[in-house]
């Protein structure tokens, strides 16, 4: 216990004395890594925020059926029963005519309206909810709907609602997609450096061997150097796209004066923060461990 | 000890460097392996510490088959076997105690055991004065001396030198003859390899001479 201890203690020196023997190249490969972390986790943060303010936008899916002008109250019980009988519908209200036009001229702030008109331009209407949310779903509803004898327009409402869903979807693909490839591209600048500092610590490599080392005890240095470097980096990674969300929140206070809305930007959580890091160290140990092994063969086998 | 049972040594290219080559060194022993340069020394000493494997025969150190040994369990023969490299194989990035210190640490000696203990091989190789200096600032004597303080650190019971004294003048070669001496008079079991025979001592320790990969009697 005391000297696998002793071993890691080693192994955390080393490395930080290994950084601080060339600073510039440490602080630029750190700098590289953080860079590269950064992407995917900024985009992230831009798509849990967008989505948490797609969350608070009014209820997504709700489709208008408007019933023909001449419909008769015999033509809206039988399209009661019709809707009801739809088995993709979760909910159905109806707006008779008169309460459509009593809440628009209220909401007009004009209560004369109603008793000024000659004749209720609005039809009276139906307030449907589809059980999914699903874009086939919703265009066959609107079709079976559109079909119905006093039906004369079905209106989807928040079609906008769906196509951020569609789009917030497509954003997440692409930070998985590009997550992929720039942790590909962190294994490769850890393996890198890693491939360099083996190379350089040759000597100490060889003399060690001969005096007792195990691979264990050759590669945990690396190992080590590689794991804390990702960490580094993605604490760089974090204090970059925080001090983003930073630079961005004036100019969402400005949008939230213009059009009174409440946005409020977040930053990473703790539990993504955690997870960045911890993927960060899981990354270059691994780009370390890829490194270590094809490099100390190779060496290894030249003598 | 050592026993070697009919070994042959052939490097990749063809040439062998021993040819059934049998012999037996005993516990305590003190042995002095001369041989002109190229008759095989260093390969000799190179199997006992399974830095090279045999192409035939078997290299046994303590009962155990090194040439057949596992690749992760040579670690441990190696921390029990202290080598005295001709070239030294010292590292310049660090000063003469991190030197010494270094199989201490691969062996997992605390920090405190380490530093008394590495004091302790810097004295008796008379460099204790020198613990902060590069060895590089060394002059070649000096050099082997650390050397010989990093190999007897971890006190092994076997101690292989290879041409320690071979581009030292006379009087520091007795000098460090003698240092061996006291530690094979300390229980030590002590190889060294020379192609000059100068060096080898006077009196009672046993010479075995190579030619061309065969032992001559
Ligand atoms: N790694 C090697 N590959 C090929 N030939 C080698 C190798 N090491 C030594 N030899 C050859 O083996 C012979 C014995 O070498 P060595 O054991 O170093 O002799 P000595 O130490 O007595 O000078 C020499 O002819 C040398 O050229
Ligand atoms: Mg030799």
């Amino acid at each position: 216990m005391m000297t696998w201890l002793m071993h890691h203690r080693r192994a955390i020196l080393t490395t930080l004395a290994q950084m601080a023997l060339s600073p510039v190249a440490s602080l630029f490969t750190l700098f590289a890594i953080g860079v590269a972390l950064s992407l995917p986790a900024g985009m992230y943060v831009l798509l849990d925020n967008a989505t948490q303010i797609a969350g608070t936008l009014p209820a997504q899916n709700e489709m208008t059926v408007f019933m023909r002008d001449d419909a008769s109250p015999d033509d809206v019980t039988k399209l009661k029963q019709q809707i009801k009988a739809m088995p993709d519908l979760a909910d159905s209200r109806f707006v008779p005519r008169q309460t459509a036009l009593q809440q628009l001229s209220a909401q007009m702030g004009m209560s004369e309206l109603a008793a000024e008109l000659p004749k209720n331009p609005l039809p009276d209407a139906w307030i449907v909810t589809p059980a999914a949310t699903d874009a086939n779903t919703v265009a066959r509803l609107i079709k079976q709907l559109e079909q119905l004898p006093a039906v004369a327009l079905v209106q989807a409402d928040h079609k906008w609602a769906q196509r951020l869903d569609a789009l917030l979807a497509l954003g997440r693909e692409l930070i998985n997609i590009l997550a992929i490839i720039l942790g590909i591209a962190l294994i490769a600048i850890t393996g890198n450096t890693i491939r360099l500092q083996i190379i350089t610590r040759h000597a100490e490599i060889e003399v060690s061997r001969l005096i007792g080392a195990t691979d264990r005890f050759i590669r945990r240095p690396f190992l080590y150097f590689g794991a804390i470097q990702g960490l580094v980096g993605g604490a760089i990674a974090w204090g970059i796209v925080t001090l983003g969300i930073v630079l961005l929140s004036p100019q969402i206070d400005t949008l939230n004066k213009l059009y009174a809305t409440q946005i409020q930007l977040h930053a990473l959580g703790l539990t993504d923060s955690l997870i960045l890091f911890a993927f960060a160290s899981l990354l270059g140990w691994l780009g370390a461990y890829i490194s270590v092994g094809r490099t100390l063969s190779r060496i290894e086998n030249t003598h | 000890m050592i026993r070697f049972d009919r070994v042959t040594k052939r490097y990749p290219g063809g040439h062998e460097a021993l040819k059934e080559v049998s012999l037996e060194i005993a516990a305590g022993e003190m042995v002095f392996l001369t041989g002109h340069s190229g008759a095989g020394k260093s390969t000799l000493l190179k199997l006992i510490a399974a830095i090279e494997r045999p192409t035939s025969g078997s290299v046994l150190v303590n009962q155990q088959n090194v040439g057949r040994m596992r690749r992760a369990a040579v670690p441990y023969l190696r921390r029990n076997i202290g080598l005295i490299f001709q070239d030294h194989k010292l590292l310049f990035d660090r000063n003469v105690m991190q030197n010494v210190l270094l199989p201490l640490q691969i062996a997992g000696f605390s920090r405190h055991d380490a530093a008394a203990r590495a004091r302790a091989a810097l004295d008796k190789v008379g460099l204790l004065d020198r613990e902060k200096t590069n060895p590089i600032a060394l002059s070649g004597g000096e050099q082997q001396r650390v050397c010989i303080a990093r190999a007897v650190v971890s006190r092994p019971a076997l101690l292989l030198a290879d041409e320690p004294t071979g581009n030292l003048d006379s009087e520091y070669a007795s000098d460090i003859m003698i240092m061996f001496q006291a530690f094979n008079q300390a229980g030590t079991t002590v190889v060294i390899s020379t192609h000059d025979h100068a060096a080898v001592l006077s009196g009672n320790c046993r010479i075995i001479r190579l030619d061309h990969g065969s032992i001559q009697s």
